[in-house]
């Protein structure tokens, strides 16, 4: 389908190169090396990273944001690498996550993938303990993603049964990981939250 | 490295999915008689979740300061937690203004620079070096490995310290405790999947079978890594994989320390490596 000019938003790019980590989008000359050495590219052949960062340069502010391959980049840093023009792409992509996860919180964009839940629920943790729970992790994020307590605890069981009980088997999940693991100062990791967000 | 002695940090998974890891990095420097100063009330790095780099910067500036006071450099045996360590360390290094904002949010973000993170790899290879290792070493580790790098030791170029598409550190390693390395270069930096783990398990899964049919494929008795979280994907979730994809692999997985650690003669359950999910034993009845 042609670009409609008249719905692109010129500031998008500026928006996205004001993010932190989004600065050298501007850089790219659409060589495609992201993509070509893409490990999701692989497996899913219609993410294309190059496409995105075209996408947001040309103002295509909506159908960029909407875009559900947005959250499958693994940040595995492989495109960031290979870039010759130094756009840190990993990076301009979490920028524009981001910008998608604050239009999420106005009510203006709806997210599909699960993601943005899971990060806030692996942060959540942080915030209270200083340190990963991972029990605390599956309890606030499986009831999120499926809508409701017992369909979360559900989806965890299926997803972590057979698992935990590997790793109690082998003690990896003896007392040490039952129970958060909390730091002294707490508060001095509650305050970086307070002031930065998540 | 200051004498002989690091500031540790752990890193969230030794408390459980990884304490097989820690266990073994613990050991493997007390017998090359480096003291390990765990980081003092150390904080989780931000992991990969952790997306603004200011917050990642902030979290990582609290740890960074902590182990700076002491005057060491900081070790860890994670690769996620070695990126996010570094990366804070050196954009803090080069921006006064960072480390003012840093300082406003909470004076324990004072960090001024003063300190390096490593990876163990880097320690091993770079600090300690080979030819001492070699003169610690009184076991050969008779087998055959696939040297699996995964993401945050080649890249990205701010904090790599090995070559992004062919790296070689472990290889050394593995050479030296009389292993053979198997031809792997291909596979040895793909990503394990472990990201998309918990939202798409589905890719997630496809990834790390990648790895592990790779590495069987090459003929390897296990795989050698340094990551907790690849740990968690090619060990711990392996059985899991083998039933979601209908697949049969039983790819034993150790961490390089562990291996390393068998070499200097440190016995296999103070290394946890009955921990491991694919059974180990077999290859340490190959430790002669």
């Amino acid at each position: 389908m042609p670009i409609k000019t008249w719905e692109l938003d010129p500031n998008f790019r500026n928006e996205i190169m004001n993010e932190p980590g989004g600065e050298h989008l501007a850089s790219c000359f659409q060589c495609s090396t992201c993509t070509l050495g893409c490990p999701i590219t692989e497996i899913v052949p219609s993410y294309n990273p190059r496409k995105i960062i075209q996408m947001s340069l040309l103002g295509m502010r909506e159908e960029v944001l909407s875009n559900p391959d947005l959250w499958i980049c693994l940040i595995c840093q492989t495109c960031t690498a290979r870039c010759p023009q130094d756009v840190v792409v990993s990076d301009v992509l979490g920028a524009i996550r981001r910008i998608a996860e604050k239009e999420e919180e106005e009510g203006k964009l709806k997210i599909e993938s699960p993601r943005p839940l899971f990060d806030k629920a692996f942060l959540h943790q942080l915030e209270k303990y200083g340190r990963l729970y991972d029990i605390g992790l599956a309890k606030e994020y499986y009831p999120k993603k499926e809508g409701s307590f017992i369909k979360g605890m559900r989806a965890m069981m299926k997803d972590y049964k057979d698992f935990g009980m590997r790793m109690f088997k082998k003690g990896k999940m003896g007392p040490k990981a039952i129970l958060p693991e909390k730091i002294k100062r707490t508060g001095e990791v509650k305050k970086i939250f307070e002031k930065i967000g998540d | 490295m200051n004498g002989r002695k690091l500031a540790y940090y752990p890193g969230c998974p030794s408390a459980g999915t990884a304490m097989d890891q820690d266990m073994s990095t613990r050991a493997v420097f007390e017998k090359l008689g480096i003291e390990l100063a765990e980081v003092e009330d150390w904080n989780c790095c931000g992991a990969a979740e952790a997306e603004n780099p200011i917050l990642v910067y902030a979290l990582n500036a609290r740890t960074l300061a902590i182990a700076e006071k002491e005057g060491l450099d900081i070790v860890t045996p994670c690769s996620i937690c070695y990126y996010n360590l570094e990366r804070s360390n050196i954009a803090l290094k080069e921006d006064e203004g960072l480390r003012a904002k840093m300082k406003e949010i909470d004076s324990s973000l004072d960090y001024r620079g003063g300190i390096k993170a490593r990876h163990i790899l880097d320690v091993f290879i770079n600090e300690i070096g080979i030819d001492e290792l070699k003169s610690k070493i009184v076991k050969k580790v008779n087998i055959k490995v696939a040297p699996y790098y995964g993401c945050y030791i080649g890249r990205p170029p701010t904090t790599a310290f090995d070559d992004p598409d062919d790296p070689i550190l472990m290889d050394q390693l593995i050479e030296l405790i009389g292993g053979e390395c198997v031809d792997f270069s291909y596979m040895k930096t793909k990503c394990c999947g472990g990201p998309l783990m918990m939202t798409r398990a589905d890719i997630a899964f496809e990834m790390a079978k990648k790895v592990l049919e790779a590495a069987k494929r090459a003929g390897a008795d296990c795989i050698a890594l340094a990551c907790p979280l690849c740990g968690m994907m090619l060990d711990a979730k392996q059985p899991d994989i083998e039933k979601a994809l209908n697949i049969e692999i039983g790819m034993p997985v150790i961490y390089i320390t562990q291996l390393l650690g068998l070499a200097l003669g440190i016995d296999s359950k103070k290394l946890g490596l009955d921990k491991a999910a694919v059974d180990t034993k077999e290859i340490v009845g190959k430790v002669v």
